[in-house]
């Protein structure tokens, strides 16, 4: 991944009659990084990843892609290819003919262009079907297929429309990974359209979180995760216990916080936030809370609390537990190390917390100003 | 104990039903092969003269020739407007889409006569004389509805990223509806050709009042059954077209059910 930008987009709008579809986009994307547009459905990632293909016009605002201002370029001259949600695979053409398709319009030798798909269907380890007719291919072979009609054209940006959807969980897993080492050997910088959080947080160097038509927060996984930027964001990506606490104390980098139910304790401040206030909301993750039958040492908060459900995940168990002052159970995940769930409806447990584990949400909304 | 007979009513029905609908029809090519002028009862002896003499009347090969070149122009008429139209219809969400819908089909339910008697007096008023130019105008607009409900049909599975995806890969406009609409909806627009050229091909109000003195070959069978002599004649060609236009919807039924496959 070099600094260079690849992609600039510049307070871009686009307005379907009163509805605003993406409002007022900011988005730097630089050379070979893998980004993620994430956000429920209807949030306006589609129409922004269709804004940059060219399928789409926006009112306001400005794309530069590999430096050019693309303004009224269509979708055809633009030096990005697309692979759709429904692979678009032309039933009437087989394999290589499908990856072929864009390479007739350049002035490569018949020969360049049967060599030049050969290679793309090799590198999406298709090598040899193209003789395969569209209709005999399986689902994740259509997912290759298009993945390869596109990259054939060796555009300086991959654009992918929720590519992994369609496709069931293990090949979804498999195609995660395959397109990642994919991405990262090219080099060339892909943009994906995702509602599946762990698809994007396991795929991307940086992911863009879009809710109601708003570019909320771009950052890597790791920082979305342990940093959102509010509500919104933190309970998108991951679960979430959230909090109310008040400030009691203000110094440099960190807050003394009451947080309801925990107690007293010193958190760092989230410099992604917006607006902080007295009244604060703050999140755990619950994998960040230890659970224990006996009051655990080395931890900056305890609590008493009541088991209320366990939900066995597998890799995990989940318990919900209610503390007193809280109206809300705390949702607690502990790693299925030992194989046993340990505790169950009525047990009476303790969680501990470290105050490094609370994150900072910022300012609270008053009661139903945001779910 | 006897068992009491039950007559099977649903069955009677059906079958005279079928009976009364299609003994007529085939009493056409039995007759044709009867060896006398009269159509009655007893038949009179095996006989192909009939057709043999077909090949030998100018003015019957003129009317075949009149009804060919109007199904064959007709049928390329209906079907090219009938697939824009259909694809702006399943395609887009645009005003007046529903009303336009509705003009377009509406041919399916006015009177034959009625439309055949307003055309003529249309035509004579703008100078346009009846000719089969004024036939194919009229068969077009029979044809439309037909060709428009095809086509609608080999549109309506048609996922619209692969127009997009052609464009995508850097190829025009016209270069995507020629390298990929076309060919997807290919086998739609034969069974819209062969069925608008049926439609066109067994017209006869229409063609009967803007034929004017070059006659399609229903309004020249229709002249020639007055004429008990040519009877046998007529049903010998009265076979043949019942035959043709049989085989033609069969495969136009066949290309139709292939394009809503292949568009799956």
């Amino acid at each position: 991944m070099s600094e260079q930008n690849i992609i600039e987009i510049q307070g871009v709008e686009k307005r379907f009659g009163s509805f605003t579809a993406v409002s007022d986009l900011n988005l730097n994307l630089k050379e070979g990084e893998f980004f993620s547009l994430l956000g429920p459905s209807g949030c306006g990632k589609t129409t922004a990843l269709r804004i940059i293909a060219g399928f789409q016009d926006h009112e306001e605002g400005e794309i530069r892609i590999d430096g050019r201002t693309m303004g009224e370029v269509p979708a055809n001259k633009r030096p990005t290819n697309m692979v759709f949600q429904s692979y678009a695979i032309f039933p009437h053409l087989n394999v290589g003919d499908n990856v072929g398709f864009g390479l007739r319009k350049t002035k490569l030798s018949r020969k360049e262009i049967r060599e030049r798909v050969a290679e793309a269907l090799e590198m999406v380890e298709l090598g040899g079907l193209q003789d395969r007719k569209a209709n005999e291919l399986s689902g994740g072979q259509r997912q290759r297929v298009a993945l390869a009609r596109a990259l054939v054209m060796r555009p300086k940006v991959l654009l992918l429309d929720e590519p992994l959807s369609a496709l069931d969980k293990n090949l979804r897993e498999a195609m995660q990974l395959e397109m990642r080492r994919l991405q990262q050997k090219l080099g060339i910088t892909f943009v994906m359209v995702t509602h599946d959080q762990y698809e994007a947080m396991t795929m991307s160097d940086r992911i863009g979180v879009m809710f109601a038509g708003q570019l909320k927060q771009v950052d890597k996984p790791e920082v979305l995760y342990s940093q959102p930027c509010n509500r919104e964001v933190a309970s998108f990506i991951g679960g979430m216990n959230f909090l109310d606490a008040d400030v009691t104390a203000e110094s440099g980098g960190s807050l003394e916080v009451n947080v309801q139910g925990f107690g007293k304790m010193t958190i760092g401040v989230n410099p992604n936030v917006q607006a902080h206030d007295r009244k604060l909301l703050v999140g755990i993750r619950p994998e960040q809370l230890e659970i224990a039958a006996e009051k655990p040492d080395g931890y900056d908060a305890c609590v008493r609390g009541e088991v209320t459900d366990a939900a066995f995940y597998g890799e995990s168990v989940h318990y919900y537990v209610r503390i007193d002052g809280l109206a809300e159970s705390v949702s607690v995940a502990v790693p299925n190390y030992f194989h046993t769930v340990d505790h169950s409806r009525g047990d009476t447990v303790w969680l501990g917390v470290q105050s490094a584990s609370v994150i900072d949400l910022g300012k609270r909304e008053s009661l139903g100003g945001e779910k | 104990m006897t068992k009491a007979i039950r007559i099977p009513w649903l069955l009677v029905y059906a079958v005279s039903y079928l009976v009364f609908l299609y003994l007529p029809v085939l009493l056409l090519p039995l007759f044709s092969f009867n060896d006398g002028t009269i159509v009655a009862f007893p038949l009179k002896g095996f006989t192909l003269k009939w057709y043999a003499q077909l090949g030998q009347q100018d003015t019957l090969l003129q009317a075949m020739v009149n009804s060919l070149i109007v199904g064959g122009v007709t049928a390329l008429m209906a079907t090219s407007l009938g697939l824009f139209a259909a694809r702006a219809y399943v395609r887009y969400r645009f005003k007046g889409r529903e009303v336009s819908e509705g003009l377009v089909m509406l041919p399916l339910v006015i009177p034959g006569i009625i439309v055949a008697s307003s055309m003529l007096v249309l035509f004579i008023s703008v100078g346009l004389k009846p000719s089969l130019t004024t036939v194919i105008l009229g068969h077009v607009f029979v044809a439309l509805p037909f060709s428009v409900s095809i086509m609608k049909s080999a549109f309506d599975d048609f996922d619209q990223s692969l127009e997009e995806a052609a464009f995508d890969l850097g190829e025009s406009v016209v270069g995507t509806f020629r390298r990929v609409t076309l060919p997807i909806v290919a086998p739609g627009i034969v069974a819209s050709l062969l069925v608008t050229f049926t439609v066109s091909f067994d017209e006869f109000v229409l063609a009967f009042f803007l034929s004017g003195n070059s006659p399609t070959l229903p309004v020249y069978i229709w002249s020639q059954i007055r004429f008990p002599a040519k009877l046998p004649n007529t049903l010998a060609l009265g076979s043949l077209l019942l035959l043709s236009s049989v085989l033609l919807l069969l495969i136009a039924e066949y290309f139709r059910r292939r394009s809503t496959q292949s568009s799956d």
